[in-house]
């Protein structure tokens, strides 16, 4: 049997009373309950419920008040619990079921509110001569959307429910919908769910030429800057500044990167001027990692010791505020504002002082094959005995191939791509462990100073020195793994891919 | 999946009753419960406005020819189906009879519901019969309504030496009072007696109701009109005795 149409919109011209009594006629019915509601829906700035095929709904009446999760995709429910108020945080629901379905997804994110609507909702029953029940009808009247009606089947009244539905699309001409009413929500606030992703994904003509193709990149980059800015100011939750710093260090690169296709005037103000916004923004971050990894520091503590490091936690959170005002005040001083917006103007225009005829497919095989060689010239060097600063140095070039290769990755076939990342991700990682743990450690022992001078017990200082040590540890480990990983980057099957990649056939 | 029959050798003593109160309460706390109504009188069919029929009747119902499936009902209440009678009901005894393995015939036409169901409550015809033996083959559990008079003494002893007999050592008797009145010195005394004999008789009592009554003319269970009062309390107080006799079969 063909799969009944459930869920289906009025047509603009039917109110609820006409489509009632017009039901009515042909199916006896009985209205069961009648009542004003307000449903809320929610997800993570970066969509990440949406991404995970799910839809978080809080559905709110004088008599109830619940949150449902169900798919996005078929809108079957997966749970429904009752819930009064939305915590800003997956951690912080009370229910461990939404904890254990939310939590792995969201992690840090804060939970927004996408949309908010006002509904009257009706709930019939469409009965048989014995006054049975045969199908089930929930009507949503919205104040500005279209209104909905959802069949509900019986098991063994299939039939009934057929007949239903073909009345309504062929008589009450409602149409059938597959969208969840989410989606309507947002087209009227001119969105769409996945509309923000902090990733670039930019199709580019391989012929454009290189300096009109990279202001593209650019503009995806302010775009991420602008939308995160508001919120990394009020801290709704610590993605909104990390993807804010990423995408000014994104910009950071490619001014380097690109020197060749702006003009020197413009690169060093706007080099300078995101250098500036890196430095000014990192303490913040700095804190905020040091807080998210708060509790993995504990646990990475002898149970007997893990207490003992509350006060830093104190410490931290007390040295945060602080930072975050102070970030807060930057982001909305001129010294902030005024460049940005002069940027912005500068990606608007076309720049004729530019004599590169470079194409983009040209100018990215060239750029990432240099930035490869370097990376390659400056691992092969290192060995065993080699200073901390080279390997940081490696880094530094392993983020800016990275960020090249993210840029342009969509002029070269995916696999590929994505063998290339993966290889280059191992690296970078290890190169992280490394160097975080490293700053970390220094980090920690000047906590240490500076909290000597007040009033903190003694065995604070003992869990710090302790967790100083490990972070030391986890640094020496990950630079005695450092030639076996450099090794697998430079085997003979990545070189070959990467050649094979960026050296332009010509 | 746990089977729970309502059955007795004598008629009219409150089986259909307790099947469809108990299913509503089971339903109700949110286990999946089926009803099969194997009367031809289609008493518990008729409480939840179902059409007693089905497709094929009981020949190709029992041969195995149409699957349970296709023919349950959702009934006016959530996780509650029905599997409805159907006429040819009647002559279920000869149709089983007709086949293989007669006795073992609902356990296995049941089988295929494991998945689907918590319980299943099977609502019985009165009388011993091949049917009521593979009832008792199927159930995890019988429930027996005894009206506290001398005479229903010795069909209760009639019930247990014919269960005895059939050694189902799985099946477990649950007899309880049904139709009390508590107005009736005779009865208290009678049930005292009794329970002093047999003391498997659970401690739950339905009594003689008029709002048990109107599930006639109300047409659904008695959860479905009332909340409160005597009658219903009694049903949740058995329910609640029966449920850990179900429990401690799903732990083996
Ligand atoms: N506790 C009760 N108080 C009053 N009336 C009752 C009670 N239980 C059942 N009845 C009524 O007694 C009649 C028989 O009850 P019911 O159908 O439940 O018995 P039964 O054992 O299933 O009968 P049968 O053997 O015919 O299937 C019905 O009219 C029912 O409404
Ligand atoms: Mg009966």
């Amino acid at each position: 049997m063909a799969e009944i149409p459930v869920h289906f919109e009025l047509p603009s011209n039917l109110n609820i009373e006409k489509f009632i009594s017009r039901t009515a006629k042909k199916f006896p019915l009985q209205l069961t309950s009648q009542y004003y509601a307000v449903k809320t829906f929610y997800d993570s700035f970066d969509w990440r419920l949406y991404d995970a095929d799910l839809i978080c709904e809080l559905n709110q009446s004088k008599q109830f008040s619940y949150l449902n999760l169900s798919n996005y995709s078929n809108e079957q429910l997966i749970s429904r619990v009752d819930l009064e108020n939305m915590p800003v945080f997956a951690s912080d629901f009370a229910s461990p079921v939404l904890v254990q379905q939310l939590l792995p997804l969201l992690e840090m994110r804060a939970m927004l509110q996408l949309s908010c609507l006002n509904l009257q909702c009706y709930h019939l029953n469409i009965l048989n001569n014995d006054e049975k029940t045969i199908a089930r009808l929930t009507i949503e009247e919205y104040e500005s959307l279209k209104h909905r009606v959802s069949l509900e089947l019986i098991k063994g009244y299939e039939k009934a429910a057929t007949q239903l539905s073909e009345f309504f699309l062929e008589s009450l001409e409602l149409k059938v919908v597959k969208k969840p009413v989410l989606v309507a929500a947002l087209k009227a606030q001119g969105r769409f769910p996945g509309d923000y992703s902090a990733k670039l994904d930019i199709n580019f003509d391989p012929n454009t030429p290189a300096h009109k193709a990279i202001k593209t990149i650019y503009k995806q980059l302010l775009q991420v800057i602008k939308l995160n800015e508001q919120d990394a100011i009020n801290a709704t939750d610590t993605e909104f500044l990390h993807d804010f710093r990423v995408a000014v260090r994104k910009t950071r690169a490619g001014l380097s990167q690109f020197k060749s296709l702006a003009s020197e005037e413009v690169s060093n103000r706007y080099s300078a001027y995101f250098a500036w916004l890196g430095q000014t923004t990192s303490l913040t971050r700095d804190l905020d990692v040091y807080l998210l990894n708060f509790e993995h520091y504990k646990a990475s503590l002898p149970v007997a010791m893990r207490d003992d490091l509350n006060p830093l936690g104190e410490f931290l959170q007390l040295k945060h505020k602080t930072a975050q005002q102070e970030l807060a005040a930057q982001l909305k001083s001129k010294q902030y504002l005024t460049p940005l917006i002069d940027w912005e103007h500068y990606l608007e225009k076309a720049d004729k002082s530019i004599d590169n005829k470079l194409s983009i497919q040209e100018f990215a095989n060239a750029r990432i094959w240099k930035i490869y060689q370097r990376v390659i010239k400056q691992g092969s060097t290192i060995n065993n005995q080699s200073p901390p600063v080279v390997l940081h140095d490696l880094r530094k070039s392993c983020k800016k191939l990275r960020y090249l290769i993210e840029f342009f990755q969509n002029l070269y076939p995916e696999t590929d791509i994505k063998s290339v990342l993966k290889a280059l991700k191992e690296l970078q990682e290890l190169l992280g462990d490394f160097q975080d743990s490293a700053v970390q450690e220094q980090a920690l022992l000047q906590f240490k100073t500076e909290m000597m001078a007040g009033d903190y017990p003694e065995q604070t200082f003992i869990a710090m020195e302790a967790l100083a040590q490990m972070l030391e540890a986890k640094s020496c480990q990950a630079r005695s793994h450092f030639s076996k990983q450099y090794a697998v980057f430079v085997a003979t099957r990545n070189r070959s891919l990467f050649k094979s990649l960026f050296v332009s056939k010509t | 999946m746990k089977i729970i029959a309502t059955y007795t050798i004598k008629g009219g003593v409150g089986k259909t009753a307790t099947t469809v109160n108990l299913a509503f309460l089971a339903a109700a706390s949110g286990y999946k419960t089926l009803v099969w109504d194997l009367d031809p009188q289609a008493a518990s069919s008729y409480y939840f406005r179902i059409k007693p029929k089905i497709k094929g009747g009981s020949k190709e119902l029992i041969a195995g020819k149409t699957e349970l499936d296709p023919l349950i009902k959702g009934t006016d209440f959530d996780n509650l189906h029905l599997l409805p009678a159907d006429f040819s009901f009647r002559n279920l005894d000869l149709v089983l009879d007709a086949g293989k393995k007669p006795t073992q015939r609902l356990q296995k036409l049941l089988q295929p519901l494991e998945k689907e169901y918590d319980f299943i409550f099977l609502d019985c015809p009165p009388s011993i019969s091949l049917l009521s033996e593979a009832v008792f083959a199927a159930a995890d559990v019988v429930l027996s309504p005894v009206i506290p008079t001398t005479l229903s003494l010795r069909t209760l002893e009639q019930l247990k030496s014919f269960i005895s007999e059939s050694k189902l050592k799985k099946l477990k008797l649950l007899p309880f009072f049904s139709m009390v009145d508590g107005r009736k010195k005779l009865h208290i005394s009678l049930m005292e007696e009794m329970q002093a004999q047999h003391p498997e008789i659970l401690s739950a009592r339905i009594p003689c109701s008029s709002e048990i009554e109107q599930m006639g003319i109300k047409r659904m269970p008695l959860g479905g009109y009332a909340t409160k009062g005597r009658a219903i309390e009694a049903y949740q107080q058995l329910w609640q005795e029966v449920l850990p006799h179900l429990q401690s079969h799903q732990q083996k």
